[in-house]
């Protein structure tokens, strides 16, 4: 039986290893096998996307350009409709604009733009767990991920997304949205791969249900 | 609600745990690959590892250290100790830490802050401060706590936020080792003039100092001894502060 391929996007801003870790032990012993995107011609045969955004929105949406990627990577998620799974930046660049740094334009996959945390003598990053709320429950998000607590790390959150595609919401001086969806594509705000066993669960569900 | 996180540090020496800073009385307290691996499985919400005898010769088997134990947690890990420039931080971030932090060198020199944030992002750097009272004035010090400067923590703290430092680990000199409770005064005064991520470290002997780390606004609150020799466990400490009406993660 032929394996089924996550592609797992290494923009070159930051490091991989934590995910890269994590996918490693979840299809350990399952028909499934991980492919290191680093070149446009990685992307033949995938099944499935993973893009662990660190470092700057500007950063990666340039990356994605210099190297290549973006253009293959909206075909394969839009017009192929394979399922992708954004963290933290990776989820951040879904949106219209991004406003770290520089205005920049997104891949505008769900509406809405990417701003700070505004209020006064917020401790900023938003460091550490923080619990979801589920909204809209999805295959990913079953009711089982309600109300569990998961690692975050930003300073940037996504504003104006239609409630629709907000999965869930988590309360850092304001409600924001900590996990989007639309059809094949989810985006979360918190570091899976660093959430030990919730974490994981969201990955599994990811690789073995979307 | 963010929860306030729990965070044992694991001091190492030639790949073994060991108390403290006291360099004369070495005592082992166990296997760090060990020790990670528990205290990810019952509950912490963080790992802080610590090369405290950081050498040229020695920091292979540091390193094989952090990537071993990189492997068998699933939860952040900042590792410290003996970084003195970008390529320490980068080699470090590839055996799997999240974040490192930086004492002396940052001191010594304060442009590797910058430079490392905008190369690997500010969650990344972590700055630690060692403090100490000299009179009434809390000063900086460095090298373990063995050279003093002239710098305050509270005018370092404001420099290294700007700078581009992602969070602080605050010991006070004062108060590690000798498990009375957190430097409350040296950690207020940080955390008033800073708005970054603050670790409260140095002090913890009993329940209460968790709670009371908490009250001074830090959002990380870090502890070894009590940890490593049992004396609470990561959920006890949880159980308690829960029942403080502190946020934790359970």
């Amino acid at each position: 039986m032929k394996k089924k391929v996550i592609g797992l996007i290494d923009s070159g801003s930051g490091n991989i290893g934590s995910i890269k870790k994590s996918i490693s032990n979840i299809i350990e012993n399952k028909p499934y096998q991980l492919q290191i995107i680093k070149t446009k011609k990685d992307f033949n045969n995938i099944d499935k996307i993973i893009l662990p955004g660190q470092g700057a929105f500007a950063t990666l949406m340039e990356n994605l350009h210099k190297k290549n990627l973006y253009t293959q990577l909206l075909k394969l998620i839009k017009e192929l409709s394979i399922p992708y799974l954004g963290i933290c930046v990776g989820m951040q660049i879904l949106a219209t604009y991004g406003y770290e740094n520089k205005k920049i334009k997104g891949l505008d996959i769900i509406k809405g733009e990417i701003i700070k945390f505004k209020k006064k003598n917020l401790i900023i990053p938003h460091m550490g767990w923080n619990t979801i709320k589920l909204k809209n429950k999805n295959i990913v998000f079953d009711q089982t991920t309600d109300l569990k607590d998961f690692y975050f790390v930003h300073s940037y959150y996504f504003k104006g997304v239609n409630s629709k595609n907000v999965t869930a919401t988590t309360k850092y001086s304001n409600n924001f949205p900590s996990v989007v969806n639309i059809g094949n594509v989810y985006g979360v705000q918190f570091h899976p791969e660093k959430s030990h066993k919730e974490g994981s669960k969201i990955i599994k569900n990811f690789i073995f249900k979307s | 609600m963010l929860k306030v996180r729990i965070i044992p540090c694991l001091d190492i020496i030639k790949n073994k745990v060991v108390k403290g800073v006291n360099f004369k009385n070495i005592k082992v307290l166990g296997d760090p690959v060990h020790l990670a691996r528990k205290y990810s499985d019952n509950g912490a919400d963080e790992l802080c590892m610590l090369d405290i005898k950081a050498s040229h010769e020695k920091r292979k088997t540091f390193l094989k250290t952090v990537e071993a134990i990189a492997k068998v947690i699933d939860i952040p890990l900042t590792v410290g100790g003996g970084v003195s420039d970008i390529k320490d931080i980068t080699t470090l971030l590839n055996a799997g830490a999240d974040k490192v932090s930086i004492n002396t060198t940052a001191v010594l020199n304060p442009n590797l802050i910058k430079i490392s944030s905008l190369k690997h992002g500010s969650q990344c750097i972590v700055v630690a401060i060692d403090g100490k009272r000299y009179g009434k004035k809390m000063l900086v010090t460095i090298k373990g706590g063995r050279e003093r400067t002239n710098k305050t923590v509270v005018s370092w703290a404001k420099n290294v936020q700007n700078l581009g430092a992602g969070e602080l680990l605050v010991t006070s000199m004062d108060t590690d080792g000798i498990q009375t409770g957190f430097d409350k005064e040296m950690l207020i005064a940080i955390n008033k003039a800073v708005n970054i991520p603050v670790i409260a470290s140095g002090g913890v002997g009993e329940l209460k100092h968790f709670k009371e780390g908490y009250k001074t606004r830090s959002t990380g609150l870090l502890a070894a001894s009590v940890f490593h020799t049992s004396k609470f466990s990561i959920q006890q400490v949880k159980k308690f502060l829960k029942e403080e009406g502190v946020p934790v993660r359970i």
